[in-house]
């Protein structure tokens, strides 16, 4: 009896191994079949469509201005999709607010890859946020592509997924800090700059270029605590008898800069960061501070008077040379394929930006090939990376070892003489070429003149936008 | 000499302007025991409701007088509908209304006008006076924040100096039980007092959105400095609140000009840290006979 319950115990137990085995073998065989034809399937990508995704902020602080590039994005996206998409696939971008702050990045990025399976982390804005996620990312192997901020820390061995794309600060403060050395030799120069990466690094760049005897006075902000207008800031900046102002400032913080400036009657020459120079974001913040009391017709022109005259750098062409096929395409693009974003902002710094990203992507999924996997990608970004047709006005760097995009910059200054930039908020004054283009790096590499002609925009897009 | 002028310039109109929030904070702590966290947000409302009404183009000054106005109504209809209800509630209970009150407050204004920064326009120009040959860090402008602050603090001080009503006033806010015996609406006063307080308020926040980046949080900020300001005043006293201004608004400004602006919100800290060791109660509090 006993040996009888044993005997059935052990037949019991022994198809249950050939079970177990026999559906191990199986599916190992069949992932075996499937290795074998190549087509592992890609997260987030299938024979007829492409989802990726993105942090950025649209509430909070860093909101305005900032939470037009990836709708500015989409304009691009819906292009392609219009037109057969990226090899029949079509991409869908899933963009999500963070609200800049990094611990709802960590929430929101965790989301869109473990949730929404996302295939790559495309266009996420912000330097305290994306390094919040960069760890994650580049251990679920999930491509961080085009980083929307300038920091160093985007070019990172540790990190093989993320790829930055606009200049690094540093590389804009070399070249300001270059045309400073040569165009205003001998003259003082002071800082005013925000106390974090984004400013210390554009001032590491300064610092490279202008000499320390002629840098007369460093003045700081704290980006969290900033409430009301930087008159102490100003006036030491005066007292030090600086002649040139360089500047690292958020849009805001630009505005509440040259006000107290223009209290104290200080007009140094302004050089500032493009990150806060942007006419039609900075031009609202400061309508109403030369005009008494209502009266909008003379807003706009009164914020000319400010902004007039500011020097800062460039990498993408001007929003007001309409002269430039890119800037054609831009306004088409918007206009047929991102109609609210035309009427809310038309085409200005933040939505050509937007734009430029999104050309910068769709490349790099054409050159990864029609089976695309995130290796593909990556790799298509490494090898030809440099030969995007972007319309930055100097080739991207990427390659092997190098994970930033553009570093090189022009120099150009903010003037009322040059025809203005009209978008749906009102007319700013336009830039005027100073200098440059010019290419450097974030090392101690030279800065110097790129000559070779910019890459214009694919003759389909022209033909079709 | 010259940087040192601007700077304290620009530190009394700052400190001014922290100084009318906190006038306000002190008007709703002295009569009801409460500090009012959505002080800062409801200047907010009001000035953009005045924004809203300046792109009508009437003109700045029927403006001015609707944000005030707005502001007598908002404060009283806030006391009336939120905090009434919480008024003999442990102290908590007030703080979370008005903290809600200022999630609220900001997250309408983001619906109806957008979380864009904007420009607020001065009544007066913003150019710097001229004293000599120099432009000083004081304008039109400011001259302005100095007498509409001044005027304002005098109003309320004269009110319950002189008047029968301000006598009831601080007869409700200092003793509710034995106003009530003899015969003061003790409620009512206190709805007025918290309009009061939030005319002040309404008042700063149209002579601050001018001078900063106009959006619903902007505010917020002004907010932890008047706070700073009201404790350093000792929380019940208005001339406290207009002194602790000032002197917050001053601390802040040498900090910026001769330490470095990222250091100005640790300058605030260690005043107020200072101040609290030095003087537990504040500057100017009055004796405590209150607190056994």
């Amino acid at each position: 009896m006993v040996r009888a319950w044993s005997r059935r115990a052990t037949s019991r137990a022994k198809a249950l191994v050939t079970a177990v085995s026999l559906v191990a073998l199986v599916a190992g065989s069949l992932s075996l079949f499937s290795g074998a034809a190549g087509a592992a399937p890609t997260t987030g990508v299938t024979a007829k469509s492409i989802t990726i995704g993105a942090t950025v902020p649209l509430t909070g602080v860093a909101a305005p201005g900032y939470d037009e590039i990836a709708p500015a994005m989409n304009a691009v996206f819906a292009w392609v999709n219009a037109h057969g998409g990226v090899y029949g696939r079509k991409i869908n971008y899933d963009y999500v607010d963070d609200a800049y702050n990094p611990s709802q990045t960590t929430i929101q990025t965790r989301k869109l890859v473990l949730q929404d399976n996302i295939f790559a982390d495309v266009g996420p804005l912000g330097t305290p946020t994306q390094l919040a996620v960069q760890g994650f990312l580049n251990s679920e192997k999930v491509p961080q592509l085009f980083v929307e901020s300038g920091c160093d820390c985007w070019n990172n061995p540790k990190a093989p997924y993320t790829f930055g794309w606009q200049p690094p600060y540093t590389v804009d403060g070399k070249i300001l800090g270059a045309y400073i050395k040569t165009h205003f030799a001998g003259k003082k120069v002071g800082y005013l700059y925000q106390d974090d990466e984004f400013g210390q690094d554009f001032v590491k760049g300064l610092d490279m270029e202008i000499p320390k005897s002629s840098v007369v006075s460093r003045q700081t902000y704290d980006v969290a605590t900033l409430a009301g207008p930087l008159t102490s800031q100003m006036s030491a900046l005066q007292a030090a008898g600086a002649q040139v102002v360089a500047m690292a400032t958020v849009p805001a913080a630009t505005a509440l800069a040259l006000l107290p400036a223009y209290e104290i009657g200080y007009h140094p020459q302004f050089v500032l960061d493009a990150v806060g120079a942007d006419p039609p974001t900075v031009g609202p913040l400061l309508s109403s501070f030369t005009s008494k009391g209502g009266g909008s017709a003379s807003q706009a022109s009164a914020a000319v008077g400010l902004l007039d005259g500011i020097i800062t750098n460039a990498y993408l062409p001007a929003e007001n040379d309409t002269s430039n096929a890119w800037i054609q395409v831009d306004r088409k693009l918007l206009q047929n394929y991102a109609p609210t974003v035309w009427q809310k902002y038309g085409l200005d710094g933040n939505t050509e930006y937007g734009l430029a990203l999104a050309f910068t992507f769709v490349q790099a999924l054409e050159k990864a090939g029609k089976n695309l996997t995130r290796q593909s990608l990556l790799n298509a970004i490494s090898k030809d990376g440099k030969s995007f047709d972007t319309p930055g006005l100097v080739p991207l760097t990427y390659g092997p070892n190098s994970h930033f995009g553009f570093q090189g910059d022009s120099v150009v200054q903010i003037s009322s003489s040059a025809s203005p930039i009209v978008t749906p908020n009102g007319s700013f004054p336009g830039v005027v070429q100073l200098a440059g283009p010019y290419v450097t790096n974030v090392g101690k590499g030279p800065v110097k003149a790129y000559t070779a002609k910019s890459s214009q925009p694919p003759a389909k897009l022209v033909k079709t936008a | 000499m010259r940087l040192f002028v601007n700077v304290t310039l620009g530190g009394i109109a700052e400190g001014l302007i922290f100084a009318s929030v906190a006038l306000g904070l002190v008007l709703i702590f002295r009569a009801t025991n409460i500090i009012n966290f959505a002080q800062g947000a409801m200047a907010m409302l009001t000035t953009f409701i005045a924004f809203s009404v300046l792109g009508r183009g009437v003109g700045y000054w029927p403006a001015f007088v609707v944000a005030l106005a707005c502001g007598l109504l908002l404060g009283g209809a806030v006391q009336l509908v939120l905090v009434r209800p919480v008024e003999n509630k442990p102290p908590l209970n007030a703080v979370i209304v008005t903290f809600g009150l200022l999630i609220l407050l900001e997250g309408i204004a983001g619906a109806i006008w957008g979380n864009t920064n904007r420009s607020f326009p001065a009544p007066f120009s913003e150019r710097g006076l001229v004293v000599g040959k120099t432009s000083i860090a004081f304008s039109h402008f400011d001259v302005f924040i100095v007498v509409a602050v001044l005027v304002l603090a005098g109003l309320i001080g004269a009110l319950f100096r002189f008047s029968t009503l301000g006598l009831r006033m601080r007869a409700a806010a200092f003793a509710p039980e034995a106003a009530r015996l003899l015969g003061i609406r003790v409620g009512r006063l206190l709805t007025l007092g918290w309009a009061l307080a939030a005319v002040a308020g309404a008042l700063a926040g149209v002579l601050v959105a001018p001078t900063s980046v106009f959006s619903p949080s902007y505010m917020d900020l002004i907010l932890v400095y008047a706070f700073t300001a009201a404790v350093l005043g000792g929380l019940d006293s208005p001339v406290g609140a207009l002194v602790g201004g000032l002197v917050t608004g001053l601390v802040l400004a040498y900090v910026g000009g001769y330490l470095g602006g990222a250091l100005e919100p640790i300058g605030a800290l260690v005043l107020l840290i200072v101040v609290l060791m030095i003087r537990p109660e504040g500057l100017f509090a009055r004796p405590t006979a209150r607190r056994v």
